[in-house]
């Protein structure tokens, strides 16, 4: 059993950031289709971090950003988050309606419906290929929707494993577009005793 | 601006006259300042969740614990909890799941246990301003004793 984030070895962060990557091709994958034109994501990082340090490394407190978060519940529990900033959204934007903004608050109901739907067909593509490799039965919540501090947004998950943990793992993957890196990051944050889980069924538990 | 001071999740920062402390990005967080005018002494604690469990690992991320140690804090270094006032800020719901109550709830339960403690602590609140969809930043200035809150799309607001 893993009592907490701190007790991984390298092996089993390694066998984390396989699921991960198989997790991010497949989103990756999906959206290419969906917008008609590559996406490519990093190999994810698998990172241990105080609160802190964490929102530094997503781009600061007070950086904007628009938030899409499902809740897992099912054989595994937790938060993905999928943080999307504006050069992805144009991105989009420009793909599903052929315009682009320069402001959050030009996004009518029509463009966050869209932002919304994108952000879920990622999400859903990443935890359905993660939970099919790992045998796991995961469900998803419907889709929340936010435009705000990105800060704040990554509080959300910190929270949820606050009385567990002092820090928080970030399973993140970058992407790109059409050989552009773009300001949009899926972040995996799985509980303690789901992440024992999914380390059993990789065969990896000590 | 170059005296501000930084006061990250689960953290207390006190200054004394006239610094200026801030903590960002406020969610479901609450920010509390402290002030005590006569002692020329402001606190800024920033706690995460409700109520310290058995085993406490850091005392400022909980409302009940943060509070607490903050007025002792204070009081060793001059401050008088007769004299301290308190203002509040965040506490709100940044997501909304439908049919999803656990999750909307901490800001909620955050801002109930702050008042409470506060009121146990028999420390005044002179203002607050809790709740919403919105994060906030709080700069607390212990010259004039003004918490400012920042939120994106809105005026900075003034406790």
């Amino acid at each position: 059993m893993v009592a907490s984030y701190e007790d991984l070895n390298e092996l089993q962060l390694d066998a984390i950031r396989e699921v991960a990557s198989i997790g991010a091709g497949n989103a990756a994958t999906a959206l290419s289709s969906l917008l008609s034109q590559q996406v490519k994501i990093d190999v994810p990082n698998v990172t241990l971090m105080e609160y802190s340090s964490a929102i530094e490394i997503l781009g600061g407190p007070e950086t904007i950003a628009c938030g899409i978060m499902v809740r897992l519940s099912g054989d595994m529990n937790g938060i993905i988050l999928y943080l999307q900033e504006l050069d992805f959204i144009n991105v989009v934007l420009k793909s599903v309606f052929n315009k682009t903004v320069d402001r959050y608050d030009e996004l009518g109901e029509m463009e966050t419906s869209a932002l919304i739907e994108i952000g879920n067909i990622g999400i859903s593509s990443y935890i359905n290929s993660l939970a099919a490799f790992a045998r796991m039965d995961v469900q998803l919540s419907v889709p929340a929707f936010c435009i705000n501090m990105a800060g704040a947004m990554i509080t959300v998950p910190m929270t949820e494993i606050g009385y567990e943990s002092n820090k928080i793992m970030l399973l993140d993957g970058n992407f790109k577009c059409g050989g552009q890196k773009v300001s949009s990051k899926l972040l995996l944050v799985p509980d303690v005793q789901s992440l024992s889980a999914l380390l059993a069924r990789l065969g990896v538990n000590k | 601006m170059s005296s501000l001071i930084v006061v990250g999740i689960s953290d207390v920062k006190i200054a004394r006259t006239p610094g200026v402390l801030i903590t960002y990005a406020l969610g479901s967080c609450i920010g509390v300042c402290f002030y005590d005018k006569a002692a020329s002494l402001g606190a800024l604690l920033h706690i995460m969740l409700p109520d310290a469990p058995e085993k406490i690992d850091n005392v400022f991320k909980y409302a009940d614990t943060g509070i607490a140690e903050t007025l002792r804090k204070m009081e060793s270094m001059g401050g008088n909890r007769n004299r301290i006032t308190a203002k509040i800020a965040g506490g709100a719901q940044m997501f909304h799941v439908p049919g999803d109550n656990h999750l909307g709830n901490i800001g909620r339960r955050n801002s109930d246990s702050v008042k409470l403690n506060l009121l146990k602590q028999r420390i005044r609140m002179l203002g607050s301003d809790v709740g919403g969809t919105f994060a906030r930043t709080v700069e607390f200035n212990t010259a004039t004793g003004i918490a400012t809150i920042r939120t994106y799309g809105q005026h900075d607001k003034d406790l």
